[in-house]
C-alpha cells in the first residue's frame, strides 16, 4: 500500500459519507419546498407554523442551560417510537374537555426561527414539543388564575412545587403527577428588595421585604417554552404533511 | 540508513501537503458552496406573493378612484392661499436663533 | 511488527533516546494536564449523575446546573483529557515509528498551552451558560477554530515526520495514526462550518453535531487507541502482529464504516429517513473492525500471557481491546431498529459513550502512558500498587457505569414505550440506576486520583531511578520489556 493509494482510499471512504450524509442533506434541507394548503381547504397559501414569543433568543438559552439533556423535542413517528400515544406529548387527546384530537408528529417546519433543533439527549423529563399547549390546557381545566408564563417561572424556580413556598390564596400548583426530578434553576432568578407586592415578582414568600424576580434570560426562556405548541390546533396541517388524516366525515 | 528522504525541501513540501490534506474537505466545502441552493425562506416568499397580489389590487383600485383633475384644481387653490397666509416676523427674538436672512419665496 | 530488534545496536538505542529526549516536554505536558482534566471531568460527571437522582444536590451553586455540568463533563473528557492524551501518544509514536527526532517541540509545547487555555475558556463559558447551546458541540463558536489551529500546530510535525521517514516498512500503527490525524480536521472543519458558520436548517445543524460526536470517536479516538495497541501488543510481547491481512481488513473496515456514525440520534426526527438508519447501520457494522482488531491483537498477545500479567502497559491495552470487542457487540444490540426506540432517548447512549471514551480509548491511552512516560522521563513508575489500583478501579468503575447506564437506559426506554405505565414510573426507574452510575464514577475518580498523583510525581522526575521497569508481578526474573541494563546506558531507550 503506497502513501498515495492510502490517501486516495481515505479520501474516498470518507468523502462518500461526507457527501451523502452531511453535505447534500444539509444543503437540501436549507431550502425546503414549502407545503401549500389544498385548494378546497379553509386556509390558503403556504403552511407556516405560527409561533409567538422570543423564539430565537429563548431557544438559544434553552440550549445553553442544558435543558436538552433531559428534555426532548421530537414526537417520533410510530415506526420509531410510541411518542404519539404518550399522554399529551404530541398534542391534546379528544376528551370531555377537548373537542378535537390535536396530536401530530414533529415536522421539519416546527423548528423555524431556531438556530438548532433541540431534539434532546435523554428523556429524564417529559418531551416538551407541546409544553405550551399542555400547560394552557391544564390551567384552563383547573381554572387556575395563573397565566402560563407565571406557572413556568414557578416551575423553573422550584420544580417540586414545595407548598411552603406557595402563597396560600393561589394554592399549590402541581401539574406533574409524579415527583419532578428537574433540578431547580435558581440561576435564572434574583432576589430583590420589595415593599408589598413587587411588580413582576414571583408569588412566593421567602422572607419579609424580599421578592424573587426572573432575570431577562428567564423571561426569554419562558417565552420560548410556552410557545411550544407543535400540534394541529391553530395550525392545521396541509394534507401533504398530515400522517394522521381524519376519516372522511359521513354526510348527514 | 538511507537519509536521502530527509532534507529541508522534502520537509517543506511535506508541510504543505499536510496542510492541504488536513484542509482538503474545508476546501471542498468552499468549492461546492456555489452549487448549493441558497438559504431562502420559500414559505415566506410564497406567502408574500399572496400579500403582494392583494396590495396590487388595492393600489389599482385606489388609482382608479383618484380623480386627477379635481385634485390638480384643489392643489392650485391651496397653493394660492399659501401666499396670502405668509407668516410675519415676531417681535420677540428667539434665543440662539440665527438671524433670518433668507428671502421669502416669490411664488 | 517485530520492528525493533531487542538486540538493537547502540546507534539505534541512541536514536530512540534522542527521539524521547526531543519530545520529553510536550508529551509529559499533554499527559499531565490531560490527567488533571480527567480528574476534573470525573468530578463533573459525578455531580451530573448525582443530580439525576438527587436534583437538589448542590443547587446552591446555580452555575452547577445539571445540563451545564453534563456538557462540561463531556467536553473536559473529550477535549481536556482525551484529545491531549491522544496528542501525546500520536507525537511520540509517530516520531518513534518514523525514527525521526521532533524538531518542533517548542511549537508543540506552546500550542499545548494554548489548547489548554482555550479548553478552559470554553468550559468556563459553558458553565456560565454562554455556550453555543448545540448539543454535542457545546463550546462557543469561537473556540473551534482556535482548537483547530492548535491541533495543526501540534500534529503537523508528525505528518512531516512520516513523509521524511527512512524508506521502508510502514507499521500498522502508522496507518491508524495517519488516518486519525487527517480524519480529525476533516470532521471538525466540516462540523464547524455547518454548525456555526452557515445558516442551515435547525434539524441538520443538530444532525451534523451528532455526526461530529459519533465520528469524533470512530475516526479519532478509536484510531489512536488502536494505533497504540498495534504498537504495544507486539512490542511488549516481542511477537509480530498475528496477521497483517487481518490488520489491513480491520483498518479499512473502520475507514469504510466509521464516517457514517452518529446520526442514529435523529431516528424519527423529520430529516431524510436514511440518515439516522445509516448511522445506526454503521454502528452495527463497527463490530466488524472490532472483531478483526480484537482477534488480531489478542492472538498477538495470547502466546505471552506472562506479559499481560506483568506489564501494566499491556494489561491496560488488552483490557481496552477486549472492551472494544464488547463495544462492537453491544453496538449491534443497541442500534437495531427495535432497540433504537428504547436507546435513543435513554441513558443507554451515555453509557455507550463512556464505554467508548473511557473503556476503550482511555484504557488504551493509559497503557501507552505507562509505556511512554518511563522512557521520556528516564525514571520508572514508583508504585506497583498505584498502577494495580488504577487498573482494577478503572475497570470496575467503567463496567459499573456502563452496566448501570445501559441497563437503566433500556429499562427507562421500555418504560417510555410501554403506554400502560405513566411517565413517572419510567422517570423513577431512570433515577434508581443513576445511583449506580454515581457510585461507579466515585470508583473511577479514586482510580484516577492515584493515576494523576503518580503521573505528576513522574513529571516532577521523582520516579524510580532503576534499570528494572515497574512490573505488576515481581516473581518473574525476566522483563517483558526486553533485556535489562539498557536503561543504565541509554536511559529511556530500553524496549
Amino acid at each position: 500500500m503506497t502513501f498515495k493509494a492510502f490517501i486516495i482510499g481515505l479520501l474516498a471512504t470518507f468523502g462518500i459519507p461526507w457527501l451523502l450524509l452531511v453535505v447534500v442533506p444539509y444543503s437540501t434541507m436549507r431550502s425546503l419546498e414549502p407545503v401549500k394548503y389544498e385548494k378546497n381547504s379553509e386556509l390558503s397559501g403556504a403552511f407556516v407554523p405560527k409561533r409567538d414569543g422570543r423564539i430565537r433568543e429563548g431557544s438559544k438559552i434553552f440550549g445553553q442551560e442544558g435543558c436538552a439533556l433531559c428534555h426532548t423535542q421530537v414526537i417520533r413517528p410510530t415506526y420509531a417510537g410510541n411518542d404519539v400515544h404518550r399522554a399529551e406529548w404530541a398534542g391534546l387527546r379528544k376528551s370531555s374537555s377537548v373537542d378535537e384530537d390535536t396530536r401530530r408528529e414533529t415536522i421539519a417546519q416546527d423548528f423555524e426561527q431556531e438556530e438548532v433543533a433541540h431534539l434532546g439527549q435523554t428523556r429524564v423529563g417529559p418531551d416538551l414539543s407541546n409544553f405550551g399547549r399542555r400547560l394552557e390546557h391544564y390551567l384552563k381545566v383547573n381554572k387556575s388564575s395563573r397565566n402560563p408564563e407565571q406557572w413556568t417561572f414557578m416551575h423553573l424556580y422550584n420544580p417540586k412545587g414545595v407548598p411552603r413556598y406557595e402563597v396560600p390564596e393561589i394554592g399549590a400548583q402541581i401539574i406533574t403527577s409524579w415527583k419532578s426530578t428537574c433540578p431547580p434553576k435558581g440561576g435564572l432568578f434574583r432576589q430583590v428588595q420589595v415593599n408589598g407586592a413587587g411588580h413582576g415578582n414571583l408569588p412566593l414568600k421567602i422572607e419579609e421585604g424580599v421578592g424573587i424576580k426572573p432575570t431577562d434570560r428567564a423571561r426569554a426562556l419562558v417565552s420560548y417554552l410556552v410557545s411550544l405548541k407543535k400540534d394541529t390546533l391553530g395550525n392545521p396541517l396541509p394534507e401533504a404533511l398530515n400522517f394522521n388524516p381524519k376519516a372522511p366525515k359521513s354526510k348527514e | 540508513m538511507d537519509h536521502s528522504r530527509d532534507n529541508p525541501l522534502r520537509r517543506f513540501s511535506a508541510f504543505w501537503i499536510a496542510i492541504l490534506l488536513a484542509t482538503s474537505f474545508g476546501i471542498a466545502l468552499i468549492i461546492t458552496q456555489p452549487f448549493a441552493p441558497d438559504k431562502t425562506d420559500k414559505a415566506y416568499q410564497m406567502l408574500s406573493e399572496g400579500r403582494l397580489e392583494i396590495k396590487d389590487e388595492i393600489d389599482r383600485a385606489q388609482d382608479d378612484a383618484l380623480n386627477k383633475e379635481t385634485l390638480a384644481k384643489a392643489l392650485q387653490a391651496q397653493a394660492k392661499s399659501f401666499d396670502k397666509n405668509m407668516e410675519s416676523k415676531g417681535s420677540m427674538p428667539v434665543p440662539g436663533a440665527a438671524p433670518i436672512t433668507a428671502e421669502t419665496p416669490t411664488d | 511488527m517485530a520492528e525493533e530488534n531487542s538486540t538493537a545496536d547502540s546507534k539505534d538505542v541512541l536514536l530512540r533516546s534522542s527521539i524521547d529526549r526531543s519530545l520529553r516536554h510536550p508529551v509529559m505536558f499533554f499527559f499531565a494536564s490531560g490527567s488533571l482534566w480527567l480528574v476534573l471531568s470525573i468530578i463533573l460527571g459525578l455531580v451530573a449523575s448525582a443530580k439525576k437522582h438527587s436534583p437538589e444536590f448542590l443547587t446552591c451553586f446555580s452555575w452547577l446546573d445539571a445540563g451545564k455540568v453534563d456538557a462540561a463533563h463531556m467536553s473536559t473528557m473529550i477535549y481536556g483529557w482525551g484529545s491531549q492524551a491522544a496528542f501525546g501518544i500520536i507525537i511520540w509514536l509517530m516520531a518513534r515509528l518514523s525514527r525521526k527526532e521532533c524538531t518542533a517541540s517548542g511549537v508543540i509545547l506552546w500550542a499545548a498551552h494554548v489548547w489548554n487555555a482555550v479548553v478552559s475558556y470554553g468550559v468556563i463559558r459553558i458553565i456560565m451558560g454562554e455556550g453555543s447551546g448545540v448539543t454535542y458541540m457545546e463550546f462557543p463558536s469561537e473556540v473551534w477554530p482556535l482548537l483547530l489551529i492548535c491541533y495543526t500546530a501540534i500534529t503537523i510535525w508528525s505528518l512531516i515526520q512520516f513523509q521524511v521517514r527512512d524508506a521502508g516498512h510502514v507499521y500498522v500503527s502508522q496507518w491508524y495514526l495517519l488516518a486519525g490525524l487527517l480524519w480529525f480536521p476533516w470532521i471538525a472543519v466540516t462540523a464547524w462550518v455547518f454548525v456555526f458558520l452557515m445558516d442551515g436548517h435547525p434539524l441538520m445543524v443538530a444532525g451534523v453535531a451528532a455526526w461530529f460526536k459519533g465520528t469524533l470517536f470512530s475516526l479519532f479516538f478509536l484510531p489512536v487507541a488502536l494505533g497504540s495497541s498495534y504498537y504495544l501488543a507486539p512490542k511488549v510481547t516481542g511477537r509480530p502482529v498475528y496477521s497483517y491481512n487481518i490488520a489491513l481488513f480491520g483498518f479499512w473496515s473502520l475507514a469504510v464504516f466509521g464516517p457514517w456514525a452518529g446520526m442514529q440520534k435523529l431516528a424519527g426526527a423529520p430529516v431524510p429517513q436514511f440518515l439516522p438508519y445509516a448511522g445506526a447501520a454503521s454502528m452495527i457494522l463497527i463490530l466488524i473492525p472490532a472483531i478483526a482488531v480484537g482477534y488480531n491483537i489478542i492472538k498477538t498477545v495470547i502466546g505471552n500471557s506472562e506479559a499481560i500479567a506483568e506489564s501494566p502497559s499491556l494489561r491496560f491495552t488488552a483490557a481496552g481491546i477486549v472492551l472494544f470487542v464488547v463495544f462492537g457487540a453491544l453496538s449491534v444490540f443497541l442500534n437495531t431498529v427495535s432497540a433504537l426506540k428504547l436507546t435513543q432517548f435513554s441513558s443507554t447512549g451515555y453509557g455507550f459513550d463512556i464505554l467508548g471514551l473511557y473503556g476503550v480509548f482511555s484504557l488504551c491511552a493509559f497503557g501507552s502512558i505507562y509505556f511512554i512516560v518511563p522512557r521520556i522521563t528516564r525514571r520508572e513508575w514508583l508504585s506497583r500498587r498505584f498502577i494495580k489500583w488504577h487498573f482494577f478501579f478503572s475497570l470496575y468503575g467503567v463496567s459499573s457505569v456502563v452496566i448501570c447506564a445501559v441497563a437503566g437506559g433500556l429499562s427507562q426506554g421500555q418504560g417510555i414505550e410501554d403506554l400502560s405505565q405513566p411517565f413517572g414510573t419510567m422517570a423513577e426507574r431512570g433515577s434508581q440506576f443513576s445511583w449506580g452510575v454515581t457510585i461507579a464514577w466515585a470508583f473511577i475518580l479514586f482510580a484516577n486520583l492515584f493515576f494523576c498523583f503518580h503521573l505528576l510525581l513522574m513529571w516532577a522526575r521523582l520516579g524510580r531511578r532503576s534499570s528494572h521497569p515497574t512490573l505488576l508481578n515481581t516473581s518473574h526474573p525476566t522483563s517483558p520489556h526486553g533485556a535489562e541494563g539498557e536503561v543504565n546506558n541509554y536511559s529511556s531507550a530500553s524496549a
